[in-house]
């Protein structure tokens, strides 16, 4: 509703993308679910099920794939995926602007921030970041494949599973495509289950890799179907699958928990929840306070809030020369001016009718002398509350920000700590010595993550992902020991 | 859909709740409202349309209310507007449902109010309750009861009600149970009962036996529930293959969503498996929505045949003293006709707390009503970042 968005697709995209040795010839059939179906017809997409030994065929064809991915060196399989996803970077390349064409419809992105997405995401998918992120995640490169010296006198080795299913729910766009990078990076093959939202650049990616490099595309096949119904695909993905990867609610996990093998890993990146807290030494002059609230505006602008990296609640700590009434007021300005360039997506009508519950209420509570305040815009696009109590409450995205003074930062970690298993990011504005401090509490009670406003909506492709490495997560370690004389 | 059940009452004398006297009303003017409000529900639901008797009304109750709820008085100062130059009821500024939750929206001393509604306890955020304190619960009755018989029992006569909520002295903070207690007072023969308990559980052993019963005679039911209540009593009948035959003249009223449960069954289908239940049309089925925020209701006028009995064919009506706008969810300007939007309401029968009153609800006009349209759950992309419902689950199941 906000915003002016060319956000409809002229045709709804195929959420299937197979390997290309694998015929789909009468094993597949396209559902009719997606008609009439609201949810499915908003998000632009078509899907198609197999038959119980078509799923089975893709499965075998999965299995079989490994070992000629395992046989190209990691590097090698870096250098390769990298190639593809720097595809995604290219202004000339069609897949690019496939990727543009429809994303801002499925992410429910404005075009600027959709390509900004792309930019960000795909820039993780080049081969010189794929190879700093085998560097950084393991010991020494050739550890992923081969047996390397261990600690004493072990000798370990890092590798990837027979094979996988990632499952995805709700993503914010880019994740199921970074997801299949890292799986294939640390060569296990996978079946990909994007969530709605997210199912354009993983069917593209897949895509990019069977042109350029059929070993790689053989191990992945994305087929998208309704979660919560029966799926003969995901039953028997379930009952087969090394490793289970899952991006979703509490519903979906526990829901995937219940019906693994007990002896399947499972792999859960629950949606969680980011926040912000601002110094006091930060604020010693307004224009400094500014900028800081530019960088908290651009973190809370991306994504429209849907990530779960993404700021709802911003602490600011009183005793600056700008306090948090006054941070609070340039944070909405600074909003205003993202707008600007980063206009947000269309706002669903459930999402704004929430939006004027939250901005009433805050009006209702300043009217009460509780010390609250708003600023908001005369659309649904962004609002500030000011809220005098100190407290964890967030709204429904949409780019709506609380605002609560906190007389002293150290007190954050105590308020945090019963939410530890659903926090992410906290972007800490604050000196040297006290991020060092704080953090050192923070993650104690579960903040996984302890960054700047700047930083925070774009994770390094080696950032600590939910408390473990993303490729560490993702493989199996042997070790093989000797008898050592005495 | 998205109202929000209603809830009880905190005195359990509801049957002589009549409310006529001893009500804290809190001024003269206050008093010659009431009274004025009383005679123009006393005429029933029909009568011609007076708009500029209800603008000039609605005024007057704006007017007192920001004398008499404070907050409220400077919550539209603070918006810059004058009550004494306003000259249209749309102008009256609203309050967020929401704001029932932890703001006193009420004349007077809160403490003195007769009745406590709250909404349920099961759903919204942490279980923070939206309360509706109210200060004249004969308005409620006055306001509920000629409504209730224009559209759920417009030929009169004795009648014998079913109620799959529990008695109003079980669930004091109610409302729904309060008007179900209404009913029974104002229409059951003695043979009706409450067939749920104090946590909403279903009876179902004497609910059945008294729908039965009823099966062999020729005294018309009124079967009240929720829409969850009428969920599970055909879950449970299904597992038991039990189903009977209301006597001809029944009629059922559902009511309530299925906000914050597991499971939710489209109206249309509902109507059709409760067809076959009770061998009742669904032509005799008809929707109430009403919530805790709201003294006045809005029916399907179904019974009369106004409207038809498919389910895209209903609509919802108000009293005389209720006026019911869409508006654009961005920017609160009223929409195109036809345009869906968000429902604000205006509720003379309010007149203790405040009258105008912002939903959550989306909707749209048309002709001779308003419909509710159903939440798209699922639809509204909300990416990894988790819902606070999610997170105080998270919370308290640790």
């Amino acid at each position: 509703m906000t915003g002016t968005v060319e956000s409809r697709s002229p045709e709804p995209l195929m959420a299937l993308q197979l390997p290309p040795d694998h015929p789909r010839e009468g094993d597949w059939r396209e559902c009719e679910g997606a008609q009439g179906d609201p949810i499915l017809e908003g998000n632009g997409i078509r899907w198609m099920a197999p038959t119980r030994a078509g799923a089975q065929r893709l499965l075998d064809h999965l299995l079989a794939s490994g070992p000629e991915l395992r046989s190209l060196a990691p590097a090698e399989r870096a250098r390769r995926l990298g190639r593809a996803g720097a595809r995604f970077l290219d202004s000339r390349d069609p897949l690019r602007r496939e990727a543009l064409h429809h994303l801002p419809h499925e992410a429910g992105l404005s075009p600027p921030a959709a390509r900004e997405l792309l930019d960000r995401m795909a820039g993780l998918w080049t081969p010189e970041i794929l190879q700093r992120l085998l560097d950084a995640e393991f010991p020494s490169p050739s550890a992923l494949d081969q047996f390397q010296p261990g600690p004493e006198d072990h000798r370990v080795r890092a590798e990837g599973d027979a094979m996988a299913l990632h499952v995805g729910a709700g993503n914010v766009a880019g994740v199921g495509a970074t997801s299949i990078v890292r799986s294939l990076l640390v060569g296990t093959p996978l079946l990909m289950k994007p969530g709605l939202g997210d199912v354009v650049l993983p069917v593209l990616l897949a895509r990019a890799l069977a042109a350029s490099c059929p070993i790689l595309a053989q191990g992945v096949a994305v087929v998208y179907w309704p979660g919560g119904e029966p799926a003969v695909l995901e039953e028997l993905a379930l009952a087969q699958a090394r490793r289970v990867v899952v991006y979703g609610g509490l519903d979906t996990v526990a829901s995937l928990r219940r019906r693994l093998p007990p002896t399947t890993p499972l792999v859960a990146y629950r949606h969680r929840v980011s926040a912000g807290a601002v110094g006091r030494e930060r604020l010693d002059a307004v224009e400094p306070a500014r900028a800081l609230a530019g960088a908290a505006a651009r973190s809370v602008a991306a994504y429209d809030q849907m990530g779960c990296v993404s700021p709802h609640l911003i602490w600011v700590e009183v005793g600056g020369a700008v306090g948090p009434e006054e941070w609070a007021g340039l944070l909405a300005s600074e909003l205003q001016r993202v707008g600007r360039d980063f206009p947000p997506g269309p706002v669903p009508p459930e999402r704004a009718a929430r939006i004027q519950q939250l901005r009433g209420e805050a009006e209702l509570a300043q009217a009460m002398g509780e010390g609250a305040r708003v600023w908001a815009s005369s659309d649904s696009e962004w609002t500030v509350i000011l809220e005098s109590e100190f407290g964890f409450a967030f709204g429904p995205g949409g780019r709506l920000v609380r605002v609560q003074p906190v007389p002293s930062l150290e007190e954050i970690p105590e308020l945090l700590r019963p939410y530890g298993p659903i926090l992410q990011s906290l972007a800490l504005e604050a000196t040297a010595g006290r991020r060092e401090a704080l953090a050192d509490e923070l993650g104690r009670v579960g903040v996984g993550r302890v960054t700047t406003f700047a930083r925070q909506p774009w994770p390094a492709a080696w950032w600590i992902h939910d408390g473990q490495g993303p490729l560490r997560a993702l493989v199996r370690w042997t070790a093989l020991e000797t008898d050592t004389e005495p | 859909m998205g109202w929000s059940p209603r809830g009880a009452l905190a005195s359990p004398n509801v049957s002589t709740a009549t409310g006529d006297s001893g009500s804290p009303v809190p001024t003269a003017g206050a008093e010659a409202l009431r009274r004025r409000l009383g005679a123009l529900m006393a005429r029933g639901v029909d009568p011609p349309s007076d708009e500029a008797g209800f603008n000039e009304l609605a005024l007057e109750v704006f007017r007192y209310q920001v004398q008499a709820v404070p907050v409220y008085g400077r919550f539209v100062a603070k918006r810059g507007i004058d009550p004494e130059r306003i000259t249209g009821w749309e102008e009256i500024p609203a309050v967020p449902t929401r704001a029932f939750r932890r703001i006193p929206l009420v004349a007077g001393d809160p403490a003195r109010a007769e009745a406590v509604f709250q909404t349920s306890g099961t759903t919204g955020e942490g279980g923070v309750r939206g309360t509706h304190r109210i200060v004249d619960l004969s308005l409620y009755r006055d306001s509920l009861l000629p409504m209730a018989r224009r559209y759920l029992h417009p030929e009169g006569g004795p009648l014998r009600i079913v109620a799959l909520t529990p008695p109003p002295v079980e669930r004091p903070e109610s409302s729904l149970a309060w008007m179900v207690g209404v009913f029974v007072e104002a229409w059951d023969d003695g043979g009706g009962g409450w067939f749920a308990g104090p946590d909403w559980e279903l009876r179902l052993d004497p609910l059945k036996a008294t729908l039965e019963e009823a099966a062999g005679s020729e005294r018309p039911l009124l079967v009240v529930g929720t829409a969850f209540a009428f969920v599970h009593l055909l879950e449970r009948a299904r597992e038991e293959g039990w189903r009977t035959a209301l006597p001809t003249g029944s009629r059922l009223m559902e009511t309530g969503g299925f906000k914050g449960r597991s499971r939710e069954v489209p109206r249309g289908r509902l109507y059709r498996e409760l067809e076959a239940l009770l061998s009742l049309p669904t032509g005799r089925m008809v929707n109430e929505y009403g919530m805790t925020e709201l003294l006045s209701q809005c029916y399907e006028p179904v019974l009369d045949g106004r409207t038809g009995p498919e389910p895209e064919e209903r609509f919802l009506v108000g009293p005389p003293w209720l006026r019911t706008r869409i508006l654009d969810p961005d920017r609160l300007t009223p929409v195109a006709p036809g345009t869906p939007g968000l429902l604000q309401h205006l509720d003379l029968a309010n007149l203790h707390s405040v009258s105008a009153i912002l939903t959550e609800d989306l909707g749209v006009a048309v002709e001779g009503g308003f419909r509710v349209l159903g939440r798209r759950e699922g639809s509204v992309p909300r990416g990894c970042s988790l819902s606070m419902e999610d997170l105080l689950r998270a919370r308290d199941e640790r």
